[in-house]
């Protein structure tokens, strides 16, 4: 017994210390950004709000794709999970695994074809552009999919009976009982969105569509306090939404059987 | 007139309502479906075919000679190898940490389950907010170590969420049962716990081989968009430069070409799960 308390109490040190190192980063990143010339202080800040213009446009652009884009998908998502549930037609185990297998494509396999998808309807170099290709991505449909698995079948019979409508069955009956699993997607494909940097590098020109990751990337552009600030204003959303959403994470991204 | 206007609706009507319950729920794919078909399949067709023209205005037809040189393609082979190792060194340590830890937060003392965030923050903070303390703490490091460590930062996340919403799917009465028998906790994991989560393992593998190929970001971000070291060279930045040339072929076929290589790894993994049901 004293044994596997020791034991314990071991892996307890180890994981605490990796949980530093884990950590450690985002420390340091906010430390970093109140610290300019040896001196602590806003400054930084300051300077980013006051001097730095191109921030502003910048940071709203974040918002616009990232909010659009995880709000478009989840009217995308939700049906075309429920279909892959309910429907039955010759091919569906085939059209599954084609989306099991877009979801692992790396974006250096669909970027090209988002690209010429997008040069062929002129959208390049547009909001339109960045947005569109991303809300069809197949990562919510799967998870989706997989949740659905353990909700309450006879809920949707019953409102069967009630109508005939299918976007009120899936509002009234489906909708609700995902709620879990759409928070956890909504905040996963938030941040995704928020974390790109190949599409507005590739399918932007003009610099008043990049969003902020470009921006931090152009380390030779702005000023390593102007940076750092930026930096941590940029983990601010996806921190809030985090600290909310945190719980559901888990129950809500199940994956394992695929098939 | 308007008598047969008013039959015509009806029938309308009718036929409105004949669209089945099953027709109703294949409709629901559509939207996503028509998506796909018009920002991948239809491109990636295209793609397909640029892949075998020798250029944009000639547009000869030259068979796998595009293949043959992209795989005799010194840059290509060096991103392939590069990418390869990537897979083979930080997979199997990526899991085996995962494991350990989700381990650890779901059976260990309470106070550790304080820790979790610190393990799934990386997964949704953006690389580009870090990537500047990354750059301080290898100071210019040349070696393969700070892209190993960020992928491994990056997506240790994902692996502790999917395996931890499978530990909390087994029963604790089968804990019990063997710990009453005098098993080590150590024995416990390795004979009852991994086995029977075995599926979500493979999936997380999976993942994590595939999300390997998606290292570039972090990789870009860490060398401010410069040229990295050969040995950080991966296959995300052999097409990335032919993006920038717009080398449509040489995109083509490296796109083509990972395609397949990812196609094969997802079949076997596909594959490999089917035999675990079984």
């Amino acid at each position: 017994m004293k044994r596997l308390t020791a034991g314990k109490l071991l892996t307890a040190a180890f994981i605490l210390l990796l949980g530093l190192v884990f950590f450690y980063p985002v420390a340091a990143s906010i430390l970093r950004s109140f610290r300019v010339d040896d001196r602590i202080g806003i400054q930084s800040y300051m300077e980013l709000f006051f001097d730095c213009f191109i921030f502003y446009p910048m940071f709203w652009n974040s918002v616009l794709y990232a909010g659009v884009i995880t709000l478009l998908q989840l009217f995308v998502i939700i049906p075309c999970a429920f279909g892959f549930m309910y429907a039955r037609f010759r091919g569906k185990n085939a059209l599954y695994i084609f989306y099991i297998m877009l979801m692992m494509m790396p974006l250096q396999v669909t970027v090209l074809p988002n690209y010429i998808g997008l040069r062929d309807m002129g959208l390049l170099n547009t909001r339109t552009g960045i947005i569109l290709p991303m809300i069809f991505a197949p990562f919510g449909v799967i998870v989706m999919h997989q949740y659905m698995k353990s909700i309450d079948d006879s809920i949707i019979e019953a409102t069967r009976l009630d109508t005939s409508s299918m976007i009120r069955i899936l509002w009234t009956a489906v909708v609700p009982q995902l709620r879990i699993c759409i928070f956890a997607v909504a905040l996963f494909v938030f941040a995704e969105c928020w974390n790109m940097v190949e599409q507005p590098m590739l399918f932007l020109k003009d610099n008043r569509l990049k969003t902020l990751t470009i921006m931090i990337s152009q380390t030779d552009t702005f000023s390593p306090a102007i940076l750092s600030a930026a930096a941590v204003i940029f983990m601010i959303p996806v921190l809030l939404l985090y600290t909310f959403f945190n719980e559901h994470l888990e129950q809500g991204l199940t994956l394992k059987d695929l098939s | 007139m308007v008598k047969q206007k008013k039959i015509k609706s009806n029938k309308q009507v009718s036929r409105r309502h004949r669209l089945t319950w099953n027709g109703k729920c294949i409709l629901c794919i559509g939207l996503s479906m028509i998506g796909t078909l018009f920002f991948f399949i239809i491109p990636y067709i295209r793609v397909l075919y640029y892949s075998l023209i020798d250029n944009q205005f000639r547009r000869n037809f030259v068979g796998l000679a595009n293949f043959m040189e992209t795989l005799q393609n010194k840059y290509f082979l060096l991103a392939l190898k590069n990418s390869l190792l990537l897979i083979v060194i930080c997979v199997p340590v990526l899991i085996l940490l995962a494991l350990v830890i989700s381990l650890a937060l779901a059976y260990g003392i309470k106070l550790l389950k304080k820790t979790r965030v610190a393990f799934i923050l990386p997964m949704i903070l953006p690389t580009a907010s870090v990537v500047l303390v990354w750059r301080s703490v290898f100071q210019g490091n040349e070696s393969v170590l700070p892209i190993y460590t960020l992928f491994i930062w990056k997506n240790i996340g994902i692996c502790i969420v999917l395996l931890s919403a499978a530990f909390s799917s087994i029963e604790r009465e089968i804990y019990e049962a063997a710990s009453l028998d005098g098993t080590s906790s150590l024995q416990l994991h390795r004979y009852i716990t991994v086995p029977l989560i075995a599926p979500t393992i493979l999936f997380t593998v999976l993942l994590s081989i595939v999300n390997s190929f998606k290292v570039f970001k972090e990789s870009y971000l860490y060398f401010g968009g410069k040229y990295p070291p050969e040995s950080s060279y991966t296959l995300q930045y052999y097409m990335n430069n032919n993006f920038l040339k717009l080398d449509y072929q040489a995109l083509a076929t490296g796109a083509i070409l990972t395609s397949i290589l990812v196609f094969l790894i997802v079949l076997a993994g596909l594959a490999l799960q089917r035999r675990f049901y079984k």
